[in-house]
């Protein structure tokens, strides 16, 4: 795989790197460690329910079932409402999407280089959605070390809207609790408060609530009924798996 | 009356006291006073237009739109493509701001015919510097009608960053911050800033600066007038003293009441010292001419002496600012008045109670003068009023006659009257916020806003199909360049399905293609929360009062053939407002000119008792008010939120004149018994006092062709032309009637 091979790369590079400083490598072991617990799955199959809350309070409600391989193959299929039923969203590597509409009986492929468009009316943009690891995209660096947290401030190596994120990361199983993003003027703009329950071997993300400050509206991505390493093949992201 | 003056002089270290107490506890509330330059706010709350438009504010992410303009040799070059990029991140990277599009963060979506390729139509991150990349990024931008003079002029010289502000969020102070950021870019291109958020943050600039410089100069005016005609310490200074506090009282007020400064209630300061310092005057003059030995006695006697028409003169001159409170549909207008007429009372009070009692207290009697009490034979009377009145007996009909050609011009002036409601119009010609108006409107099809408001189901085909409709129909429209709704995309969507570039008839459908819209940024500026109500967004190309009305006419004939049950359609916008605030403006002019005239007929009749007196003295003015329109229809000054109040107040300011004609026509008349006799005297010796009172007035008002406001210019040369139009008509024309009226009384009582 091509971004397990990134990644190890950007860990070797990184681990010259920090050698000059003994902070940085803490801040990269705990950033290692967060990225291991949240990507180490094979797979993962499961049911997602996304809350839409406006800034009036007012609530609508959305279901997929999501199914994912590795870091970067992810198929949505929504089961509700009625209006959104069957509408699939497959994701493969280098930013293609294929988007299939039941009503249109035809699929679509997307090519979007506009990775700050929020995903589906939510609050969480393309580029939260993706599952590269965080030690890929960002630089740690350790920024307090309260009673149950470590603080971490990431740093952006490539493009990105964000300026810095704020991690808090559990001390003792290493899980992300709270994310704070920064946009380019220093200006906190969106926060995602994490809650990890433990299933089988794996941390799973059982609530992320988003909360886009500058809109005073939220997302909340509830998973449940998750079933890890189930075995999933390239075959069951495809077109042809989409259209079904 | 000697008794209720004496009591003042009892109680006149309370009468001081008091005044500098109020005077300091209003000063302190001065600065509170808000100041609102926002003219929607001018329209009542209640007024369909202002709500709407007020509610899209709300309702969709903001209706608040500024643009900025950079304009240079060519836009596709790599430096200015970068100085672009650097002021979009300062503009989005601002609190309040909602959006912000430009040509570094446009999105752009492309169907082809595998699907749909999304992305930016410059990649911000690796901005083109190759002029193969640049040439071709031209090539494309010019090849798409959502780019072409709407993101970059049609000649490519120029490229708008437009961004939109949050709601309920102090938008002035936003724009300012921006447009500080901008300027500490130094950019090498000329930057224009317009949209109404920039404009109206410059006014307030204008209002703020014009209190600074004018007050001061009203009152350096003034001064010198007074020191001319009193030669004394004390005539300066006492019309000047009633004349401020009145003005700290009144702003002191509307503070208190939580009113706010406008681009109106701004010359409240200049009207109140240029209308105030008169009573104050009065009453000195009065005490002056009391050749009494006892100088306690002659403050008395000459208070007493001119209480009851200094009373007239301020009640008159209320009632033609209070004619705006009934007259006017502007909330603007009617503050003015309100607040003008409450100013002109205080100025009225004072100079019956404080300027006595001060008087008293301070023992600011006057020095007696040598060879004072001789009337001197000065130029005034010598020069104008003798050869006047010589003129006026010997051709009252000539002078009836001249007087009605100059009436029948103005009367064929005054259907030329043109309005203007258009913000930029308030700038000088050489004011960058006017030329940057200019500029937008020559290159981006202008900065006015304007929306129609679709009611219904946002994603049911009959609506969708409306809305595109509608833009079909507002783009027919010359001052229309480009549209925006939400059906636009449902229609790109559709294309990008493969399905064509049209509006789906499965309700099913224009759902699944919602999928792809929401969470898009430009979304929330379409539609509201629950897709109840979608509008189309357009921007109209020309501030012509006669474009406006035709095209609001035109669009409101569609809407009212158009809408249905399921989908009501409304329109609001700039224009919208401009016509509503045009025709109130038409409006204001005649309610408040007629309430005003009818009002001044029957306080003056009621006070002469004789009801055909109460009208000879209302045609000087009546007379006046037709030729100031006139001159305004032929001049081409139009009629604006300020001239629009010149008519009223100078029907009462200039009736005072008439008044003395009329009643010092009747003391003589009472006292010598011959009316012509009567005539010349009267002129002889009122006419003095109205030329020093036309002076001083006009002084005043003449300050504010120094206004950085042009409505404020117009407005103070239009009361300065009416000043000496009231006053010349009650000097010539009222004693031509007068005279004629009496010599044919004298032929019917002899044929009898």
């Amino acid at each position: 795989m091509k971004s397990t091979f990134r990644t190890a790369l950007f860990t070797v590079l990184f681990g010259i790197g920090s050698i000059i400083s003994a902070n940085a490598q803490d801040a990269t072991t705990i950033l290692k460690k967060m990225d291991d617990v949240m990507y180490s799955a094979k797979d993962m199959t499961g049911k997602n329910t996304i809350i839409l809350i406006d800034r009036n309070g007012k609530e609508e409600i959305r279901e997929a079932i999501i199914q994912q391989k590795g870091n970067d193959k992810r198929m949505f299929r929504f089961t509700s409402p009625a209006s959104q039923a069957g509408i699939a969203v497959l994701s493969l590597p280098d930013d293609v999407m294929y988007l299939y509409l039941p009503a249109f009986g035809k699929e679509r492929r997307i090519a979007s280089s506009a990775k700050n468009q929020n995903f589906a009316g939510t609050d969480f943009s393309y580029d939260d959605m993706e599952s590269v690891p965080f030690s890929v995209k960002y630089t740690p660096k350790l920024i307090k070390n309260e009673a149950n947290v470590f603080v971490l401030e990431l740093t952006t190596k490539g493009r990105s809207d964000y300026s810095k994120i704020g991690v808090h990361v559990n001390k003792t199983s290493y899980y992300p609790v709270l994310m704070e993003y920064y946009d380019k003027g220093n200006t906190k703009v969106k926060e995602a408060k994490y809650t990890f329950k433990k299933i089988g071997n794996y941390w799973n993300a059982a609530e992320i609530e988003m909360t886009d400050l500058k809109k005073n509206h939220k997302t909340k991505m509830q998973m449940s009924d998750v079933k890890y390493d189930a075995g999933l093949t390239d075959d069951d992201f495809t077109v042809r798996k989409l259209k079904q | 009356m000697n008794r209720f003056v004496n009591s003042i002089i009892r109680l006149r270290c309370l009468i001081v006291f008091a005044v500098f107490t109020l005077t300091i506890f209003f000063g302190y509330q001065l600065k509170n006073l808000p100041i609102n330059s926002d003219i929607i706010d001018s329209l009542p709350d209640d007024d369909p237009t202002a709500k709407l438009f007020k509610d899209i504010g709300t309702e969709f992410a903001g209706n608040d739109m500024g643009m900025i303009v950079l304009e240079t040799k060519d836009v596709f070059n790599a430096e200015v493509i970068k100085h672009v990029k650097q002021i979009t991140d300062s503009i989005r990277y601002t609190s309040g701001v909602s959006t912000v599009t430009s040509l570094t963060n446009i999105l752009d979506i492309k169907s082809s015919e595998w699907g749909i390729e999304i992305g930016k139509l410059v990649d911000e991150y690796n901005l083109p510097v190759r002029q193969s990349d640049l040439d071709s990024l031209k090539n494309y931008t010019f090849s798409k009608d959502m780019y072409k003079g709407v993101i970059v002029s049609d000649d490519g010289t120029a490229t708008a960053i437009i961004f939109t502000l949050l709601p309920n969020k102090d938008n002035q102070t936003i724009a300012k911050e921006i447009k500080e950021k901008i300027k500490n870019l130094n950019l090498p291109e000329t930057i224009y800033f317009g949209g109404l958020p920039l404009m109206m943050n410059d006014i307030n600039d204008l209002i703020i600066s014009d209190i600074i410089w004018l007050i001061p100069i009203v009152f350096l005016v003034i001064a010198i007038i007074l020191l001319i005609s009193f030669q004394s310490f004390r005539g300066v200074l006492l019309p000047l003293l009633t004349a401020g506090i009145s003005v700290v009282w009144t702003l002191g007020i509307m503070s208190v009441a939580g009113y706010e400064l406008t681009i109106i209630s701004n010359i409240i300061p200049v009207v109140l010292l240029a209308v105030g310092s008169a009573y104050t005057i009065h009453v000195l003059n009065s005490i002056n001419h009391m050749a009494l030995q006892d100088r306690k006695q002659a403050l008395i006697k000459g208070v007493a002496y001119v209480i009851i028409p200094v009373i007239l003169a301020a009640v008159t001159t209320a009632i033609g600012f209070v004619s705006f409170v009934f007259g006017s549909y502007l909330t603007m207008i009617k503050d003015f008045g309100i607040f003008t007429a409450v100013g002109t009372i205080i100025a009225l009070l004072l100079s019956i109670f404080f300027v006595p009692a001060l008087i008293s207290a301070l023992s600011m009697y006057r020095k007696k003068k040598a060879g004072e009490d001789t009337e001197k034979k000065t130029v005034l009377t010598h020069k104008i009023l003798i050869p006047l009145t010589q003129t006026l007996f010997k051709h009252p009909k000539y002078t009836i006659t001249a007087w009605a050609f100059i009436l029948l011009v103005s009367v064929i002036g005054i259907f030329q009257i043109e309005t203007s409601v258009n913000m930029a119009d308030y700038f000088k010609k050489d004011n960058p916020t006017r030329v940057a108006e200019e500029v937008m409107q020559k290159k981006f099809g202008g900065s006015l806003p304007i929306f129609v408001v679709f009611e219904g189901d946002m994603q049911s085909p009959e609506v969708l199909q409306k809305m595109i409709e509608t833009q079909r129909f507002i783009k027919e429209d010359p001052s229309i360049d480009v549209t925006q709704s939400v059906a636009d995309l449902i229609e790109q969507m559709n294309d990008a399905m493969g399905e064509g570039k049209r509006i789906p008839d499965d309700k099913a459908k224009i759902e699944q293609l919602w999928f792809l819209l929401d969470g898009q940024d430009v979304m929330p500026q379409l539609v509201n929360d629950d897709l109840t109500k979608g509008v189309i967004q357009s921007k109209f190309a020309s501030v012509d009062t006669k474009d406006i009305e035709a095209f609001t006419k035109k669009m409101n004939r569609f809407i009212e053939e158009n809408q249905n049950e399921y989908c009501q359609i409304k329109l609001t916008g700039m224009p919208s407002v401009y016509d509503k605030l045009n025709s109130s403006l038409l409006n204001s002019q005649r309610n408040s000119l007629l309430i005003a005239i009818g009002l001044v007929i029957f306080i003056v009749s009621a006070i002469l008792r004789s009801f055909s007196k109460g009208v000879f003295a209302a045609i000087p003015v009546v007379a006046t008010i037709i030729v100031l329109l006139g001159i305004m229809g032929i001049a081409g000054i139009p009629l604006d939120i300020a001239t629009v109040l010149v008519g009223s107040i100078a029907l009462g300011i200039g009736i005072d004149y008439s008044i003395h004609i009329i009643t010092g026509f009747n003391h003589h008349l009472l006292e010598n018994g011959d009316a012509e006799k009567s005539i010349e005297s009267v002129i002889l010796l009122s006419g003095k006092a109205i030329i020093i009172n036309v002076a001083s007035v006009l002084a005043g008002f003449l300050v504010l062709l120094f206004s950085q406001i042009v409505p404020l210019q117009n407005f103070g040369l239009l009361i300065g032309i009416s000043m000496i139009g009231s006053g010349f008509s009650a000097l010539s024309l009222l004693p031509a009637i007068l005279i004629l009226a009496n010599r044919k009384r004298k032929i019917t009582a002899n044929n009898h």
